[in-house]
């Protein structure tokens, strides 16, 4: 017992004194919140000039209302006061100087609009000419709008860039707009009513729980997929530390002195348990750090003017958050020794590891069908298979808490199986980690399970 | 020292892996107070042995004892281990690592502090306590392993190729500490491939040969046995002579030397009448005991 309790205190104090640690434990937060972020921000990004477009009206009517779309959809998004025409945008610059909303996300891109008249020629003639353009590249593209367009027609584009759907898509908006218009004017009613009228209803949502109807703004949304993301992140994120230390005992070879010392099962458990305390650290001081921003930093930014709101959560569901960040790291970090006593070096560890994330990250994305039914029996299944139920089951939780015999199956399906993975894990690591020279194979290691 | 059993005793000892059998049906006997050389090539079965000796390995039939009990994990503590793969953590501070090794064997306390100290400082280490084990050079590292296998003072220390790598200083420095450790009666068993280390280190010594022994017994016996065959010779002039000699059936040609080892039956007087009637101005002319290696060399080839 000294001696596990000698290795588990080396592990936890030689990990929990890194820099590595300090820094991660300051900027996970941050880093999470620029997953959120990046993605968005680089959807945002509109590379290059502005779109150069032509527009071949045989209607006669449309340019000038798609050209008028264009342009106040642009005005409206923007809010100042540029030529749409050459608006090229940088949306955080613009955003940035309001200030009060939330940034929005331009994924529109700008249009230079150029009208052509046909003036009598034949459209082969003018298309043959646009073609010419384009390919001197004085041009990006062009539509045609045939005359029939208001009745049957169908719209054209042509372009060097047609694989560019989000331009695409934005110039089916604004021309359907536009003939929608056309149309209704044609049919005499006012279109500035008909917009009025087709408004959208905006929807407030209240979760009923066991109190008063609270209101739910969204942020039980982010509570939810962020506890999920929080677990994934951090089983991924130690489940690589335990594979790293259980290799390096193995490059190194210090595992055969220290098995002249200690059972090979104390010292892989000692492992487990000193890094699993490493990241409960971890996650102790980020839910301080989000008590305290939810006690004190909300006063005040509001005092600041700034109205952000934290949901709040129930002291019960840090302990249960607690148990299935266990029960994940357990399930996982169990996995990572087995497959580090297995290897020879870091890199084939990283190789072996691929099928372990790739269950990680299911079990993340299975989150998304159990937020949105946590009561379906697929959600039920998902949250009692092991390999899952660290995220599934925290997210039912979080959404429509179960009955209490449902979580407590979860939970013992859950240690059941980190029993049985030991138990594996401990046979092969005995073995594994006095075979070097090469990868074991299965059939290997599956003899090594079986021998006395 | 007089115990009424040896310090390591194996019996008709085996081990295989698959089709491979590594031990094959070994025994022997270790005592207190004495240097026991495992001696053979690479390959031969040495570090399984000794991993079946400190319990890492479980033999598939055999027995083995330790200071006259089974093996059970709490002996573990009154053996130190340096394997030949060896290595420390390269993030750890040397003390750190010393101080975790030796608590490993249930040591620990302000006296493992002045131990650790005090073997630092033998091993000319202190400055390097606090720094981490990748800072340092690799014999430094060795230097490092080597305390942690003794620093809990083990009554049985298992050294596989402890000096490989070494410069000839710090050689004489840890041959000293081992010396030094036998004649405070522990035992010590002695792994290596290279005999002339062994020769030099070695009490007892046992051969082993792909996985089976090849021979077993004190040093000093086993030379007696093997009798004085060869002879360092210098010689000037004549070389033809020795080399078409009946006398002698193998020579080898050092810088400023020739051994010559007898043919069966050849005395070296005779060789020497052979050698001055022909002529040969000898200068040195001495007989000399077969060495390890012809002794390991000659009991292979006798095997198969």
């Amino acid at each position: 017992m000294k001696k596990f309790l000698a290795v588990v205190k080396r592990e936890y104090l030689q990990r929990v004194r890194s820099k590595l640690f300090i820094i991660a434990t300051i900027l996970g937060p941050l880093v999470m919140s620029l997953f959120g972020v990046v993605p968005a921000l680089i959807f945002s990004i509109k590379a290059g000039e502005p779109v150069r477009l032509a527009v071949v009206d045989q209607t006669g009517r449309i340019y000038s209302r798609f050209y008028k779309m264009i342009q106040t959809e642009g005005e409206l998004k923007e809010g100042a006061q540029q030529t749409v025409a050459s608006v090229n945008a940088n949306a955080l610059s613009a955003n940035r100087g309001e200030g009060k909303s939330q940034p929005q996300i331009r994924q529109e891109a700008s249009f230079q609009l150029e009208e052509i008249k046909s003036d009598g020629r034949p459209i082969e003639e003018i298309r043959a000419q646009l073609d010419e353009r384009i390919r001197q590249k004085k041009l990006d593209g062009y539509l045609v709008l045939p005359a029939d367009l208001l009745s049957e027609g169908t719209a054209e584009f042509f372009g060097r860039n047609t694989g560019d759907v989000f331009t695409r898509e934005h110039l089916e908006d604004e021309l359907s707009a536009a003939v929608r218009e056309a149309r209704l004017e044609e049919a005499n009613i006012d279109a500035r009513k008909v917009r009025d009228l087709s408004r959208p209803v905006d929807l407030q949502s209240f979760k009923i729980g066991a109190g008063a109807a609270e209101h739910d703004s969204g942020e039980g949304f982010i509570l939810v997929f962020g506890a999920g993301f929080v677990i994934y992140l951090t089983v991924l994120m130690y489940g690589q530390v335990v594979l790293g230390a259980v290799i390096e005992e193995k490059e190194t070879r210090i595992a055969e002195i220290l098995f002249s010392s200690i059972k090979p099962f104390s010292l892989m458990m000692g492992k487990l348990i000193g890094v699993s305390l490493l990241a409960l650290t971890q996650l102790a001081c980020w839910g301080v750090a989000f008590l305290i921003l939810a006690q004190y930093g909300m006063g005040m930014l509001a005092g600041k003017g700034l109205e952000v709101t934290i949901p709040r959560v129930p002291p019960i569901m840090f302990l249960y958050f607690a148990l299935f960040f266990l029960l994940g790291y357990f399930i996982y970090a169990t996995i990572y020794a087995l497959i580090g006593s297995m290897v020879t070096t870091a890199q084939e560890g990283g190789q072996l590891a691929v099928p372990i994330i790739l269950l990680l990250v299911v079990g993340l994305y299975l989150a998304f069908p159990v937020i949105q039914s946590p009561d379906s029996s697929f959600a039920f299944w998902v949250s009692m298979f092991p390999f899952f139920s660290p995220i599934t089951m925290l997210v039912r939780i979080v959404t429509q808490t179960p009955s209490f015999l449902q979580i407590l199956l979860s939970l013992i399906i859950g240690f059941g199986t980190v029993l049985l993975l030991t138990w594996l894990a401990a046979r092969i690591y005995r073995v594994g980690m006095l075979m070097y020279g090469k990868r074991a194979t299965i059939p290997e290691v599956w003899r090594w399970v079986r021998q006395p | 020292m007089n115990r009424p059993y040896p310090t390591v005793l194996l019996e008709r000892v085996s081990k295989s892996f698959g089709e491979f059998i590594a031990v094959d049906s070994l025994s022997l006997t270790a005592s207190a107070g004495r240097v026991y050389g495992l001696l053979g090539p690479n390959g031969a079965g040495k570090t399984t042995t000794i991993r079946m000796i400190v319990n890492i390995t479980a033999p598939d039939s055999g027995r083995i004892e330790l200071f006259g009990q089974k093996l059970t994990p709490k002996l573990q503590d009154r053996l130190g281990y340096l394997p030949e793969e060896r290595g420390l953590y390269r993030k750890m501070k040397v003390a750190e690592q010393l101080r975790f090794f030796a608590r490993l064997k249930n040591v620990a306390g302000d006296e493992l502090e002045r131990k650790i100290d005090s073997w630092l400082s033998r091993l000319k280490i202190s400055e390097w306590k606090e720094k981490k084990a990748m800072e340092l050079s690799k014999g430094m590292q060795q230097k490092v392993q080597f305390i942690s296998a003794i620093l809990h003072e083990p009554d049985l220390l298992i050294l596989d190729e402890p000096f490989s790598g070494l410069d000839p200083v710090n050689l004489e420095l840890l041959k000293e500490v081992v010396l030094d450790l036998k004649a405070a009666g522990k035992t010590i068993i002695f792994s290596t491939h290279q005999m002339e280390v062994a020769e030099k280190i070695c009490d007892d010594i046992c051969l082993i040969n792909r996985s089976r022994k090849v021979l077993e017994g004190s040093l000093r016996e086993i030379k007696k046995g093997f009798g004085r065959n060869s002879v360092a010779l210098r010689i000037e002039g004549s070389d033809g002579r020795l080399k078409e000699s009946l006398l002698v059936s193998n020579l080898r040609e050092h810088s400023d030397e020739i051994e010559a080892l007898l043919a069966p039956g050849a005395s070296a007087q005779d060789l020497l009448k052979d050698l001055v009637s022909a002529g040969a101005v000898i200068t040195k002319f001495e007989l000399i005991e077969p060495s390890l290696k012809d002794i390991f060399i000659e009991k292979v080839s006798e095997a198969e």
